[in-house]
């Protein structure tokens, strides 16, 4: 069945905008194809898609080298802001950016929901 | 040129030395990604190097031009033997695959770099976002490497 790739981006688009201190999120396939993307003018969704692919898969690579387990979340922490990859599923990967001011458990649990609600879509 | 006596031209043998080399710090499959991103963007600049953006010419004047580029008289990445569309798929057919060199049969090491190359380069000559796949290999049986497009959604 192919992708919802409009219902994917309507989800994501009421996340970053009904969401205090989302500033994107993009869904990205596994072999780091760009799905769906609301994401700052400034970034290129082609590369941010192929770094969150890269980057879940090199930590699942650490998860597995380092006896972590498996992985659900990579968590980037600067001093202007989050960025959050979570596995969404067998068929994509969703990346979420905050601003400095998220609070991290509301980032999180946000993410969660979010996470669900795609995942219905993907199913 | 770019090197003196050197000239333009590396061996294989160290761009497959790099590559496994990665492979065993990053893992097979952030590599895999890693050097098809790299292969498509340059891809992608050949296209605008040669000035086929967006063109409307037929696939083999297109191959004609992609395979002067980057096989025997060009960058020498790989040979592209045709381009046919069928049933919104995008076929493409090549030999001398830098990434097959030297893979004994049955391997099951897969192109990267060299299917972003084709894939970056039919993404802009289409204006589409394209899925790519290698779905025939020399060193898996096949007479070519293979690499099938088809609309990313």
């Amino acid at each position: 069945m192919p992708i919802n790739a409009a219902k994917i981006e309507s989800i994501l688009q009421n996340f970053v905008s009904g969401t205090a201190d989302i500033q994107g999120a993009t869904l990205v396939s596994p072999d780091g194809l760009s799905l769906a993307t609301v994401l700052p003018s400034t970034m290129d969704d082609e590369k941010v898609s192929a770094m969150s692919a890269a980057m879940l898969s090199l930590g699942e690579r650490i998860g597995s080298e380092l006896s972590r387990g498996s992985i659900d979340r990579i968590y980037v922490e600067g001093d202007q802001g989050y960025g959050v990859l979570t596995n969404c599923g067998e068929d994509a990967v969703l990346l979420v950016l905050a601003n400095q001011a998220a609070k991290q458990g509301l980032l999180m649990l946000e993410i969660k929901r979010l996470t669900e609600e795609l995942k219905l879509v993907l199913m | 040129m770019l090197r003196e006596k050197l000239g333009d031209f590396s061996s294989i043998v160290c761009f497959k030395a790099a590559i496994t080399g990665m492979e065993e710090a990053l893992g097979e499959k952030a590599t895999a990604i890693a050097l098809t991103a790299a292969g498509r963007s340059r891809g992608k600049n050949l296209v605008k190097d040669l000035g086929l953006s967006g063109t409307s010419l037929d696939w083999d004047v297109i191959a004609d031009k992609m395979a002067f580029a980057l096989g025997e008289n060009g960058t020498k990445l790989l040979i592209i033997e045709s381009i046919v569309e069928a049933d919104d798929v995008i076929k493409v057919s090549t030999s001398e695959t830098l990434s097959s060199a030297g893979e004994p049969q049955g391997s099951s090491r897969k192109c990267t770099y060299t299917l972003g190359a084709v894939w970056g380069a039919l993404e802009e000559i289409t204006g589409k976002r394209l899925k790519g796949a290698h779905t025939e290999s020399v060193v898996r049986g096949g007479n070519n490497d293979v690499f099938e497009f088809e609309s990313l959604i």
